[in-house]
Formats: structure tokens, sequence, C-alpha cells
């Protein structure tokens, strides 16, 4: 826990301009230590199987002692050392799970770490950016699957390699036929799960990753349930789900029926190497076998002693194949929580700012032969463009889609790196030192808004120290939005914004900004596009009215807005520096 | 009692008409374990009483070796086919179930209300419903086939040792019930809480990843990005401190299991020991015993899983089983009466949960056979609610709502991983195959189609991927085209698509809706233009309502937006 507590101390630092590096160290030398771990726990599991076999001496010694006539108190003293060793492999057992588990959750959890953080500083106009569902399976269930796989996987890996061999080693100078029949048994198990075993459950993983796709479908139908329910196709819709199940079920059962094989012979062969080791010793004491012991013959004890230990020759294997599927779903959760982290564009600067700064002045802008290609595009969305903005100035940027206008914005707030050239906020060079501290100069209006799960007034203040309930009225207020809280009560809003309106969401994002008291620099993103004239109006002047004293930027098709500002840039793609 | 209440329906989901398969399973299972215990239980004593047997010549030649030994070989091969039979019984029967219950859950999802509640919140609904579904997987394999295998064995066990020794037989068998259950239900009883708190944080974690991702600018320009970076490791951390706590339970009870184990073997063989002594069994039968009790308990520690999850299942259960009962009919439409009337709406007022003020108040409106309305106002009016009141989607707090057969445009393009035909097929399951390319002609994607190498068996991705946006509103329309309804409802029918198709689209629409009723949610004046009709919203109330003839109409045009 010291670890994590290590790596998320270090986030929080001031010092986040170097952010990736410190995590990425802390999780190297953390790495090692829950290797240790892992060993240990896999060691503590291993002694705790191989317990068993000073269990079973003294199960077949006591058994022996009741044949040969014994008295019964004899049998007390094993017993108890059968119940004390019993007790003892139950506790190596636990505290090798619970070892192995908290390895492995730990790593989970600094996977999750260094994922969420790549996803974080991917600049949002890279085109190789995951969507947000990819990245929540993949954080979110798909990375669950590495637990299993590191906590019982490795430590049987460990465990199917010794406790077998020592098991052999032990049954070796008493038999050696026994030793053999089981080391004919053990080798053929892998070689028959190999033949027929291994492709055939690839096939039926695949088939069961189907009965997955029939979730999908539910899904997929549930999502376009008003058009289901409109046609009256409710009936015929869920008729056809049971059919395809149907269908998938026939077909997943025609592949399991092979499947399945793979580890009925892992059972066959185990399940007959203790049949075999006990017909043999069997026939072995009535003398119709009496090969195998190295010339001599077997006592009754020797005999139970080899017959308790089969089962347990067996056990490992077993129980590595019963985790088989646990590895395949464990490396596919490992490779994409990896892909996560492999990103390729970053934001410019930390993800935060921890100088608590405020200014109190509107600031200037000067841009400075800007270029941006988009990866994968031959022409630049912006070249050598130049502007230069007085504060508190307000300007209008217009361009045909696509014309970079968007781009121009993203690059100003440090979004994303500029492929050349230079920007300068209030006199600074934007860069990754500066970025970030620049951000939180910067107030923003994107176009949409993400809402957040919660009420309207948690997605205005979004918990930034310093934004009080004060600051979210006055938002409000000044965003004309007291009456839509009003009717709308405490009530949280519906997934991403469902159940607001376009212009209610624009305003909403009006308070957000307004509600961090932006007085350097303010960037709009189209905020009246897609609205109709009447609130295009409306959102209009509301923005005016939190620019008032900052600069601002607009970003617009929409020439009544323009015509608002105080000058006009026009630019066609590729932007130039443009005269005004 | 109230838990088994809340899994009765899911539990008679999973028996209604599958009960043999499912029993079917248990059994073959519990043969399974049986056979297991009885192999070596029969190894213990064939070696014990060839041992004694082989000591002189006279009895080593006497001793019937046939019965035992092929008993042995035939309960290993045995033991293999009933757990390849189990294995392939209980999957059989888990997809049967869960074939029912994606039927079941769909239809109980398609009731207006909770529909309604599934569109505001689809993905977290969604997902939520997928883990739901698995989760239950769980309560048939994990849970009701090893307490019923286990259980089992346990008492075979105890009858078997009940004919060594009828007292043995009887502590022996009431040690393993008490003890075999009893330890995984002292587990679940402990894990229950934690499971719940563990689904609720992996839902809040996802739905974090996804605030991280759609709300990244939003986040990065507030300054919150650390800081929602934070919350995410928090709320890791309190699903790994769930985490820890359903391992520490799951290896308590393998302690637990483990030292009972240990603790049976031990009294057994000192019992035997005893019963020897007195001579009351004998040596081979002292093995028999000692290895069946070696053996009984480890059914058992399949449940310690099913315990873990049960918390889980029992959540599942309980959110899903409100689903799965018989949905209510709760379409409140009426039919209309009147010959010449498309739809009438009395006085209706929608209301969300919670909210101070209705979306829609006191709305009453009337159209006629025939009649192009256009709803307009500003966003937030309820134009939307207004098309779904039509449609059904939403029942009025108060009032009525009196509607021909309707066909619906969202405004959300609604399309489905399936064929086109599959696609079209939705609006009208008669349509032949001409009927079909007539209206992908009318909705201008004929040349598309006729294009495609698979044609109309052409398969589309999840929610129609494959076609671009513009595509995709077309097809919606074909869909349409094909219904054969009185009314048609289109909510902002060409928004997000470009003003060349869009002009297209409407055209198309006007040219196809003439006998009938169309009402059309907009804010664009293009899309105005096909209504006769004006009908304008403001905060839930009719604000206006004029024939094109009217002096107000051209004004109530040139407030949409122009293009």
């Amino acid at each position: 826990m010291t670890a994590f507590e290590a790596s998320s101390a270090r986030i929080a630092s001031p010092h986040t301009e170097q952010l990736a590096e410190p995590v990425g160290a802390a999780l190297a030398t953390t790495d090692k230590s829950r290797e240790i771990s892992t060993r240990w726990a896999a060691l503590l599991q291993t002694f705790g199987s191989l317990v068993w076999i000073p269990q079973a001496v003294l199960v077949s010694v006591a058994v022996g002692n009741i044949a040969s006539g014994a008295k019964a108190e004899v049998a007390i003293l094993p017993a108890a050392g059968i119940f004390v060793l019993g007790a003892l492999r139950a506790i190596l057992e636990r505290a090798g799970t619970r070892r192995a588990y908290d390895a492995a959750r730990n790593r989970l959890s600094d996977l999750r770490q260094q994922a969420s953080h790549a996803v974080a500083r991917q600049s949002p106009l890279d085109a190789s950016r995951p969507s947000s569902g990819h990245v929540a399976s993949t954080l979110a269930e798909q990375a669950e699957a590495i637990v299993p796989y590191l906590a019982r996987f490795e430590p049987l890996r460990l465990k199917s390699m010794v406790v077998p061999l020592v098991i052999l080693a032990c049954i070796l100078p008493l038999s050696w036929a026994a030793a053999l029949v089981l080391l004919v048994a053990a080798p053929l198990i892998p070689i028959f799960m190999a033949l027929i075993g291994w492709r055939a459950k690839e096939a039926s993983e695949n088939q069961l990753a189907e009965m997955g796709g029939m979730n999908a479908y539910l899904l997929d139908r549930l999502r376009g349930l008003a058009t289901i329910r409109a046609f009256d196709a409710v009936d015929r819709t869920a008729l056809q789900l049971r059919a395809n199940a149907e269908t998938l079920r026939e077909r997943t059962m025609a592949v399991l029926r092979i499947a399945f094989l793979s580890s009925a012979v892992l059972e066959l062969f185990s399940a007959l190497g203790v049949a075999m080791v006990a017909v043999y010793v069997g026939f072995h004491f009535l003398g119709q076998l009496d090969f195998g012991a190295w010339g001599g013959s077997l006592s009754l004890s020797q005999g139970l002693f080899i017959l308790l230990l089969a089962p347990a020759f067996f056990e490992p294997l077993r129980e590595l194949s019963s985790v088989w599927h646990d590895r395949a779903a464990g490396q596919a959760g490992l490779k994409a929580l990896q892909d996560l982290s492999s990103s390729q564009t970053a934001i410019v600067g930390a993800v935060e700012s921890t100088v608590p700064e405020v200014i109190d002045e509107a600031l200037s802008v000067s841009i400075d032969g800007l270029c941006f290609t988009y990866s994968g595009n031959e022409t630049p969305v912006l070249d050598r463009f130049t502007l230069v903005i007085a504060p508190g100035e307000h300007v209008a940027i217009m361009a045909p889609s696509g014309g970079g206008k968007s781009t121009l914005l993203a690059l100003l707030a440090g979004l994303a790196p500029a492929s050349a050239g230079s920007i300068r906020i209030g006199g600074e060079p934007l860069n990754a030192a500066t970025a970030a501290r620049l951000r939180a100069h910067i107030g923003w209006l994107g176009q949409p808004p993400h809402i957040f799960a919660g009420t309207i007034e948690s997605n205005v203040s979004l918990d930034r120290p310093g934004v009080g309930k004060q600051d979210v009225a006055g938002a409000l207020e000044i965003a004309r939005m007291t009456e839509l809280t009003d009717h709308r009560g405490s009530s949280p809003i519906g997934e991403n914004g469902v159940g607001l309106s376009g212009g209610e969401a624009l305003r909403l994002a009006i308070a957000r900004a307004a509600a961090g008291h932006p007085r350097g620099l303010l960037l709009a993103d189209e905020p009246t596009a897609h609205l109709d004239s009447g609130t295009a109006e409306e959102v209009s002047e509301r923005l005016l009215a939190i620019a008032a004293g900052s600069t601002l930027i607009v970003a617009t098709h929409d020439p009544r807005l323009a015509a608002r500002m105080n000058r006009i840039v026009t630019f066609e793609a590729p932007a130039r520096d443009t005269a005004s | 009692m109230s838990t088994l209440a809340q899994l009765r329906p899911v539990a008679a989901l999973f028996f209604r008409g599958n009960r043999r398969n499912l029993l079917f399973g248990a059994a073959l299972s519990l043969t399974t374990a049986l056979a297991g215990i009885a192999l070596l239980g029969l190894s213990g004593w064939f070696i014990t009483a060839t041992a004694i047997a082989g000591a002189s010549i006279v009895t080593a030649l006497a001793f019937d070796v046939f019965m035992p030994s092929a008993g042995i070989r035939l309960l290993a091969i045995g033991r293999t086919a009933s757990r390849y039979g189990e294995r392939l019984a209980t999957h059989d029967a888990t997809l049967r179930v869960l074939a029912r219950l994606r039927e079941n859950l769909f239809r109980g999802w398609a009731t207006p209300d909770t529909a309604r509640n599934l569109s505001m919140q689809p993905s977290r609904l969604l997902f939520r419903l997928t883990m739901d579904v698995d989760a239950l997987d769980s309560l048939y394999l994990r849970l009701v086939v090893p307490v019923l295998a286990s259980a089992g064995a346990a008492v075979a066990v105890a009858v078997a040792l009940a004919f060594v020794q009828p007292a043995l037989g009887l502590v022996v068998g009431v040690v393993l019930l008490a003890g075999g259950l009893g330890i995984p239900l002292v587990a679940a009883i402990r894990a229950k809480s934690v499971a719940r708190r563990r689904a609720r944080a992996l839902e809040t974690l996802r739905s974090r990843a996804i605030d991280l991702v759609r709300g990244q600018v939003d986040l990065a320009m507030s300054n919150r990005l650390g800081a929602h970076l934070r919350l995410m490791a928090a709320t890791d951390q309190s699903l790994a401190t769930a985490d820890r706590e359903l391992n520490r339970i799951e290896s308590d009870a393998g302690l637990g299991l483990g030292i009972l184990g240990a603790a049976i073997l031990a009294s057994v063989l000192v019992a035997v020991a005893f019963l020897a002594e007195r001579g009351t069994i004998g040596a081979p039968v002292a093995t028999f015993a000692v290895l069946l009790a070696l053996a009984a308990l480890e059914p058992f520690g399949a449940l310690r899983r099913g315990a873990i999850e049960f918390g889980r299942t029992l959540l599942a259960a309980q959110r899903l089983g409100p689903r799965l009962a018989e949905p209510p009919h709760t379409d409140k439409r009426e039919s209309v009466e009147d010959d010449d009337l498309a739809f009438r709406i009395d006085h209706a007022e929608v209301r969300l949960s919670g909210a101070s003020r209705p979306i829609l108040q006191n709305v009453s409106l009337k159209a006629a056979l025939g009649e192009h309305i256009a709803i307009i106002g500003p966003s937030g009016a309820g134009k939307s609610t207004l098309l779904s009141l039509l449609a059904g989607e939403l029942s009025p707090a108060c009032g009525k709502v009196a509607t021909r057969k309707v066909g619906l445009l969202t405004q959300r393009t609604e399309l489905f991983r399936d064929s086109l035909r599959g696609n079209l097929l939705t609006a009208n399951p008669s349509a032949n195959d001409t009927m079909m390319l007539d209206a992908l002609n009318s909705a201008g994607l004929g040349s598309l189609v006729t294009s495609l190498p698979r044609g109309l068996d052409t398969m589309l991705g999840e929610g129609g991927t494959g076609l671009s946006g513009g595509q995709a509103r077309r097809l919606a329309l074909a869909r349409l085209f094909l219904r054969d309804a009185p009314i048609w409802l289109l909510d902002e029918p060409t928004e997000g698509v470009d003003g060349d198709t869009a002009r297209d689209v409407i055209e198309r629409i006007g040219a196809r809706a003439a006998e009938r009723t169309v009402v059309i949610a907009t804010h664009i004046r293009r899309e105005a233009e096909i209504a006769n009709r004006f009908i304008e919203l403001k905060a839930g109330r009719v604000e206006a309502d004029r024939k094109q003839d009217s002096v107000e109409y051209g004004v109530l045009v040139n407030r949409l937006r122009p293009n």
C-alpha cells in the first residue's frame, strides 16, 4: 500500500510538469518488490501442497498399524499430527493466496493509473484517441481480468512444476513401477491437451466471445427502443432475439462438445493414473505383479502412501487447466491497458496547475507563424498563421467548416503541440513549462460541452476550489439558467446531457466558464451552432456578458455573433497570416 | 426470507420449462463427485484387502480381484464421462436460460416509462444490465449445482459410513453438511454488502472513465484534470479495498474448510482405529472409511466462489426481477373514433419526476387527416416531448391522447446490427423486396444498394455503423416510407445532415407524405416549409396555432433558422 501512496503523493506534488517520470520510476521500484511478493506467494502455496506428503505418511502408517492389529491408542498421535499438518496446510494456502492476490491487485491499480494518466494526456486533436466506450470497458471490466491471471495462474505455474516432481521423487524409491505409471500419464496430458484441446479451446473462447456478442445484440436493440416501439416491433424483436440466442446456443454447444474433450482427457488420465496405481499395488500385494519395487515388496503402508500421493500428483495440472481461461483473459487485459498507455500526441504541459494564481487583467495573445497538420494528412490546417490580439479585444475567427478554427482554439489552449510557430499569452510563451498555468487563466466554451453525471449546480462548479455556492448562483444568473434550475429542482441531468436542449447545454457551458471568473482570456468554439435564432441571440448576449473586461476569441459561422466583436478575422484553409 | 423473495422472479425464469435440463446437469455433477470419492475409497479398500490377503499364498490365490479392479477402472472412466456430460449439460442449461432471459428482459424494458428511463442513461443502464446478466450465470453454475452435488455427496458418504457404523455415519454426515454448507454460508453473508459495494464502485469507475475521455477538454480547461485522475484513483482504491475484503473472506472460507477437513480425517482415523480394535470392522473397511472422509469435503470447495459472488447475484436479481415480470400494458393512448381526425390531445400534462414545472401543460390539439404540421419553438419548449406523447413513448400525467397508427423518425438515427433487409422489416414485417427497393429509391439510396455486392443482405454494424451519417438518415427514411401508417412523426429529420442532403431528404418526405398526416418538430426553415400548419410551443404550452393562410404564418416562418 505504501508503494501506491508514494506514487499518488507524487502526482499530487506541485512539480507536476514532469508527471510521467516519477510515476514510472515509482512503478519500476514497486514492480520489483511485487515480483518478490508474488514469488513468496507461489512458494507458500507450493509448500502448502507439499505438506500433504507428511500427512499421507501419517495416514498410511496409522492404517498400517490398524491392519497389523496394533492398539487403537497408537492411532491418536498420527491423527493429531494429521490434524496439525492439515491446519498448517490450510494456513499456508491462505497466506499464499492472500499475498498473491494483493500483489496482483496492486499491479492492477498501478496499470489503471498509468493508463488513465495516458488517456488524460492524449491530445483531443489526436485522431487515434480511443473512444470513451473503449476506454471505459478497458479500464473497468477488461482490466479486472488481470487479477485472477496474476493471482492464480502465476503461482500455479511454480506449483505445477515443483509438486509433481517432489511426489515422483517420494514414490520412486519405493516403487519404480508406480512412478512410471504416473510419469507416463502426466506428459500425455499436455500432449493431448495440445493436440485436441487448445485449438478447440480457442474456438470455444471465440464462441464464448460471440455469446458476449449476444449482450451487444440486446443492447443494440435496446438503444433503438423508441423506433422499435413506434413501429410496433417489440414482439417481433423479442422473438428474433430469442431465436438468435437459441441458434447461437446450438452452435456453441457443437463447439463445446469438442472443446470439453480436452479437459475430459485430463480427467481421464488423472483418474486412470490413480486407478492404475491402485490396481498395480493391489496385484503387487497378491504377488501377481512382483516387479517394480526394486526387487523387494511393498508394505501396506508404502502401498497406501503411493495411492494417497497419486491424486496429489495430478492436482496442480488440473488446477492449471481450470485457470487456463484466466490466462487468456488476463493477457488480453494487460495488452489492452498497454495499448491505452502508448499514447501518441500529448497535450502541452502537465494535466494541472497547482499554482493558485488569479489574474485580474485581460491578456494579450500573439500568434506567430503557427502551423498544424493532422497526422495522416498531407495538407496543413494551419500554415504559418500569424495574429496579434490586444488585451481586452473581442475577436471573431470566421472560416468554413474544416478551416482550422477549432484547431486554432485548441492550440491556443495548449491542447496539442503546434507543428511550428509560437504562441504567447500575456507575453508569456506557451510551452510545456507554462501551459498548465496558462490554461488556468483561460475560460473555455466548447461545443458541445460535456455534461457530467450530477446536478446542474455540480456541473457548473465542477468542484473547483474557490468556486463556492455564491459563484455558482452568480454564474447561473449570468447564464440566465435560474428558471431552468428552478423547474428542474435538484434532479440529476441525464447521461451526457440527455434531457437538456442544445441551448440549455450551451448556457450551462457559459455558466461553467463564468463560475471560474476568467479574466485573462475566453475562448469560445462555435457557441451558436445548431441553435435556433432566438436561442442563438440569447447565447451571444450571455457570452458577451461574461466576456466583459477580458480578451475574447470566438470561432464562429454566425455572422450576427461575429458582428458583435471588435474585429473579424477570416481565413480560407489553409490559414495563413491574414489581414483583418 | 426477503432474500429468497428477491430471487423468486429469476429462479422462476430459470426453472420454467427448463427444470429437467437443470436437474440433469446437477445430477451429473453429483455423479462426478460420487465417482471421485468412491474411486479413492474403493482403491484404499482394495489395497488393504489385497495386502492382508497377500500375506499367505492360499488367501492370495482365493482373492477375487476381478470385481474390485474392474470397479476401480469403471469408476475412473465413469467419472471422466460424467464430468464431460456435466459440463455439457450445465452449459446447455445455462445458455437456454440466458436465451430466455434476454427475450424477457427486452420485453421488460420495452414498456414506455422504463424505455424513457433507459434513454436518459443509456450507457450506465446498459452496462449495468450486461453485468447483471453475467452475474446471474453464477446462480446456477456456482451455487445451485455445487450445493446439490456437494450436499448429495455428503449424504452418500454419511450413508456409506453408516454401514460401517451407524453413529459414525450420522456424526460425519452432520458435520459435513453443517460445516461444508455453513462455512460458505457465513462467507456469503460476510461478502454480501462488500460485493454490492464492489459492483457500485466498478460502475463509478466506468462512468468516470467515460467522463475522462468525453470531458477531457472541459476538465483540462477548468484545471480539474488532475483532480479527476485522483478521483479515479480513489475509486480504484475503494474497489481494491472491496476486492481485498472479498479475497479475505474467500481465503477464510478456504481456511475453515481446510481445518474442518483435517479434523474430520483425524477423527475418523481415530474412530476406525477403535472400531478395528474392538473387531467391529476389519482393516480394509477402516481404510475405506478413512479415504471417504478424506475425499468427502472436496466438493464443498467449489461453493466458495459462488458464496463470494452471491451478493452480486442477489443485486442482479433485485434489479432484473422487476423487468422479468409480465410487463404491464402501459400504453394509454386511445384510438381515434372520428372519421377524418388523425389524432387528438386533450388537456395533456407531462411532468418529469422531481421537477417543479411540467414539460407540457394543458396541451390540447386536434389534427385532421392529411394535415402537415410543424411544431416549432425554442429548444426546451417541449417539441420532442409532444412527439413522444403521440408515439406512446410517454404517458400524460393527466389528460387524454387518442391517435391512429404512427410511424416515427427519431431525432437520433436508430439503426440496428442487422442486414439492410432486417432493418427495413422493423417497420413493416410483410414488406417484400420490391417494396423495399422502391422505398430505398424514394429515400435516395436505390443506387447505393444496387451497387452493393450483397444488396439487401448487406450487414450493418452496431447502431447501423458502416453507413455515413447521410446514408444512415436516408435508410431510416426508407424504413419510415415502408411504414403504412396514416401519421408520420418526424423529429428534426435533417439535423446533423449536410445542406444538400437535407434539402433532398425534405423533398422526398414531401413527395411521399401527400395523403398522410405529418408532424414535424423543427427549428429549421427548410424542414418547416412542407407544413401547412404551424404550432408554436413555449415553455410547455401552445403559444400559437396558425394555418398557412393566416397573417402571422410568415412571421413564424421567418423566426426559424434560415439554412
